[in-house]
């Protein structure tokens, strides 16, 4: 209890220190006058017992400091002094402040956006009630291999049988429907759970409520907030209203809150039906009673007196049993345990090893930055010796100097944190705007959090001490003697000079590497934006419909499809149109294994890429036909048709003609009767992958596309004109078609090379920031030492010296420097390239243009930072140097 | 007079005061008085160290502090022990007796 009076009182007297002051006041005055009673009542006259009552009692003031100083507050205050005197001399050098609040804040600043990544997908738990007891479980397959789903029996013999869990839900996570009223319907993503999937995430509804246990087949549905906000303008009284689900009529029972989207890092669902209803909103969902087709996810709440160790040895012993109990399809099969919302463990690595370098590379700008603000508070110390000096020769002691110091620094750091907080700010929302190329739909946008800001204010206040600590401990020991007459360290020439060059070296060595690794990446771009996709990108526009959102039955769907691209065909400035079940590019679409008969197994992996084309396919993609015949509106009742790439031709035929011969993959025989030029179909950067194209009036209804199709359209013109003419003739084949995913395939394309684009451009930024830094240091140390040796400077030049000699010698001085720097950086930066060969598209880690290139500018323009200096000192005129002092 | 006072032991003051208020409440000087008389002027207590104390003692809940008039109708603040005072005396007596008998025990030795 006496530490919250202490606190009370002490900050009672801090906010009002003038009345505790004249308290303590009252108080010294009423002893002195008890005291000069006493002492009359002694025999003194009332001059000497004053006198003698004060000479006891000391003066008001000591009496005071020494009752101040018993408190806490004391200490409080004392810090305040130092914090008030370090602002008002900081405003005497705002160009100090701003240069060092800046340069703090460009390395804060990325390190505060990249630590906003790891906040936002690996640190950030999903907004559900306890996240730590929440566990999404997947499934092992040949003794330990990460991860499969899981089949519906699977599901229910665990959530029925094991006991270390209060409940388990399943969901399927990537359902597409198209949403609305009324025939305004677009084209959404989201997810069919189990109806206790709401009580299992603990979830607080933003409106309404979620599933109860009847509903597992009910026609009922939780919309995403986002969805509520944009489809239904935030409708308060939305729940209960009925809307159109892919043309079957549904009950809204909630809305989730804001901020959820799903328990998965990356999907962007927004809505969520029972898991009884996906037969009815999807073709061929996956059958409920197989125990080989796994495609559920699981998210499992722990009970509270459980540990995850006991669950999992729970899991292990039901693993065993199942092996037992289904020999054939659960053999060998375990399970999996991670936290909800983590990176799925297939590409967790990977991530992980991603953000650690591009963390690595963040602090590197802070280090340069730090080495930076030493370097000028190194400069500014050594124009304050002889403050310290005399502050010392009064009595004040190194500590106290030292503290002073550090506090200044730590407040230009903190300054600079803030500045660069809003930087992150302003680069997270660039960050946001990237796309990521998959067909479902995804959120990976960036925010910068509470996590954000305690990390940039820890790593601000650090930055602060790290780069004070040295200027802070030359400034507070100067040679007391001669900086009180005026001379400082730093005028002899020599060894403080050196510290100061160490750190401009690091700090260009550093932006050296980091310069590399921007050309590097920016080369990778370029080549990567350079690969022979294999098709024409340029004049192509495309846009997507899903008739089975809209209960076509596949003839009608065939029909539409035939007739929407008849349509865009004839439309002006439109040279050519197909229909597609899958873009190129996107990440990944349907694949399968083949088999040829009379030809040995394929070389190397069996998947074949597998694309529906309408007529006129490669004729608007550009795809070169080698060989054989085009695909038409093949009669569905016909053999099915298929034209393959040259990749499929030289694994599976051996360069042998393919034509005329049938292949067998997933249990369908195709007859070829084409050959096409390779083209990149998952990735942009990928190895050619074995194509295979076959006409989409024979395949639709037997293997219906999941991501509905897209009508491709070859330009010439404007697109958007054509984009709205497009748009018109699908409404008019079918005014409640919902359309999605419109542009063009050069945007398509930009978004395909998300990768290179995002390491290019973090890389940039920071190489050029680097870059600046450096820059600013090395100008700093040049135009510090001209002003010093300007006494030295007019000797010469009184001696005979030319402007261009000294010029010269200037120059000299600083690109020796830069020079040192190169010679250290280069090495460093061609080791440090070789770790990021598997980001690099069509350039060698130890490309020669980067590593001769890169140097060079660097060069030039740390000439530029030398030769300004240099001018000044040039102009130095011999008589008026030499008159100082 | 000199010769005749010491300094207190630190630590003791506190003891010191709180042995004094035990009686009854007193203001400042009245503190000071009492224990250069009561140790026959041995130790002289100045309002530089009495003043902190007395600060310190407040803050810990041990006195409380009441602006009362003195018998020369002055304003002064008196000091009054409270409850948790009185224990606080009664450990640290007991304390200081333990201490100054081992010590006299090391003296004697």
């Amino acid at each position: 209890m006496g530490w919250i009076r202490s606190l009370l009182d002490g900050s009672k007297a801090l906010s009002d220190k003038r009345r505790r002051n004249a308290e303590i006041d009252e108080e010294l005055e009423a002893y002195i006058g008890e005291s000069v009673s006493d002492k009359m009542r002694g025999g003194m006259s009332l001059k000497d017992a004053v006198k003698a009552a004060h000479a006891e009692a000391g003066t008001a003031e000591t009496v005071r400091e020494k009752v101040w100083s018993a408190g806490w507050e004391s200490t409080l205050d004392r810090l305040w002094g130092d914090l008030t005197y370090s602002l008002r001399r900081l405003s005497h050098a705002p160009a100090l402040v701003f240069t060092v609040v800046l340069s703090i804040g460009l390395g804060i600043a990325a390190n505060g956006t990249i630590f906003s990544i790891i906040s936002t997908f690996i640190l950030q738990p999903p907004p559900v009630g306890d996240p730590s007891r929440l566990l999404a479980i997947m499934r092992t397959y040949d003794r330990g291999q990460c991860c499969n789903y899981f089949p519906k029996p699977v599901y229910e013999d665990l959530r029925t049988q094991a006991k270390s869990f209060s409940d388990m839900a399943a969901y399927y996570d990537v359902l597409p429907a198209s949403i609305g009223v009324n025939g305004d319907s677009k084209r959404e993503w989201g997810q069919a759970v189990t109806a206790n999937y709401f009580d299992v995430a603990q979830l607080q509804m933003a409106a309404g409520r979620g599933f109860e246990a009847t509903e597992e087949h009910a026609p009922a549905i939780v919309l995403g907030y986002r969805l509520w906000q944009r489809q239904f303008a935030g409708d308060a009284a939305i729940v209960g209203k009925v809307i159109d689900v892919s043309g079957h009529p549904y009950t809204v029972v909630g809305v989730a809150r804001s901020g959820f989207r799903g328990l998965e890092q990356v999907l962007d669902p927004q809505f969520w039906v029972p898991l009884g209803d996906l037969p009815e909103l999807i073709v061929n969902a996956p059958p409920a009673d197989s125990r080989s087709m796994q495609w559920l996810h699981i998210a499992a709440r722990l009970k509270p007196e459980v540990t995850q160790q006991q669950a999992m040895q729970e899991l292990d012993v039901f693993a065993g049993r199942f092996t037992q109990a289904y020999p054939a399809t659960d053999k060998d099969n375990g399970f999996h345990m991670s936290p909800v919302g983590s990176i799925p463990e297939r590409d967790k690595k990977m991530l992980e090893m991603f953000l650690l370098g591009i963390s690595v590379v963040a602090l590197l700008v802070l280090v340069i930055a730090c080495a930076n603000v030493a370097n000028l508070l190194l400069a500014y110390g050594a124009q304050r010796q002889r403050e310290m000096a005399v502050r010392l020769a009064l009595g004040a002691t190194r500590a106290q100097l030292l503290r002073q110091i550090l506090l200044e620094s730590v407040l230009l750091a903190l300054g600079g944190g803030v500045v660069g907080v809003l930087l992150s700010l302003w680069a997270t929302y660039g960050l946001s705007s990237f796309k990521l190329p998959a067909p479902v739909a995804t959120d990976i946008s960036v925010h910068v959090d509470w996590r954000v800001l305690l990390y940039t204010f820890v790593l601000s206040a650090l930055a602060g001490l790290l780069c004070g600590f040295i200027p802070a401990w030359t400034a507070s020991r100067p040679v007391v003697s001669s900086a009180l007459k005026g001379e400082t360290a730093l005028s002899r020439p020599g060894r403080r000079l050196t510290l100061r060059s160490v750190l401009v070296v690091t700090q260009i060595t550093l932006s050296l590497v980091l310069l590399c690794g921007a050309g590097l990446f920016l080369r990778s771009l370029e080549s990567a934006a350079k690969i022979d996709v294999g098709f024409r990108s340029r004049g192509v526009v495309m846009m997507a419909v899903d008739p089975q959102l809209h209960r076509y039955t596949p003839e009608r769907s065939v029909q539409m499809l035939h007739d929407v691209r008849e349509r865009v065909a004839h439309l002006p400035g439109v040279i050519s149109a197909t229909a597609t079940d899958g873009v190129p590019l996107l990440g990944g679409h349907r694949s399968d294994g083949f088999v040829v008969p009379g030809y040995p197994a394929a070389q190397g992996p069996n998947s074949v890429e597998l694309y529906m084309a309408g007529p006129q396919y490669f004729e608007t993609l550009g795809i070169p036909r080698i060989a054989g015949r085009d695909l038409g509106d093949e009669n569905p009742m016909a053999p099915k048709a298929a034209i393959v790439n040259e990749e499929f031709v030289r694994r599976y035929f051996h360069g042998d003609s393919p034509i005329g011969h049938t292949v067998n993959g997933g249990g369908v025989a195709y007859q070829i009767v084409g050959v096409a030029k390779d083209t990149k179909a998952r990735s942009i950067g990928e190895q050619q992958r074995p194509v295979l194209y076959r006409a989409i009036s024979q395949n639709l209804a037997s293997d219906p596309s999941f991501e509905g199709y897209t009508i491709m359209a070859r330009y010439d013109g404007d697109p958007a004109t054509l984009i709205k003419a497009m748009e018109d003739q699908i409404h008019f084949v079918d005014p409640a078609l919902a359309i999605f995913n419109v542009q063009t395939m050069e945007e398509h394309m930009h978004d395909a090379l998300l990768l290179p684009r995002l390491v290019g451009t973090i890389f940039t930024v920071f190489g050029v920031s680097g870059l600046l830094l450096a820059l600013v240091g090395l100008y700093g140390v040049m135009s510090y030492s001209v002003s010093q040796r300007t006494k030295e400077i007019g000797v010469r030049m009184a001696l005979g010296a030319k402007a261009t000699e000294v010029q010269r010698m200037v120059v000299r001085g600083g690109m020796r420097l830069a020079l040192i720097s190169v010679v250290l950086g280069l090495p460093l930066a061609l080791a440090a390239a070789r770790l990021t060969t598997s980001l690099l598209y069509g350039v060698k880690p130890w490309d020669v243009a980067t590593f001769t290139l890169v140097p060079l500018l660097l060069i030039a323009v740390l000439l530029i930072a030398c030769w300004i200096p240099s001018r000044r000192a040039s102009r130095v005129d011999p008589m008026v140097a030499l008159r100082v002092d | 007079m000199p010769s005749r006072t010491t300094d207190l032991i630190q630590g003791t003051l506190e003891m010191l005061v709180l042995k004094t208020l035990a009686l009854t409440p007193m203001h400042g000087y009245g503190i000071a008085l009492r224990i250069e008389q009561i140790s026959g002027g041995t130790f002289l207590v100045n309002p530089g160290s009495l003043l902190p104390a007395l600060n310190r003692m407040e803050r810990a809940g041990h006195v409380k502090g009441e602006w009362r008039a003195t018998e020369n109708n002055r304003r002064a603040k008196y000091y009054v022990m409270t409850e948790k005072g009185r224990k606080a005396l009664k450990n640290e007596t007991e304390t200081w007796g333990r201490q100054t008998a081992a010590i006299n025990k090391i003296l004697e030795a």
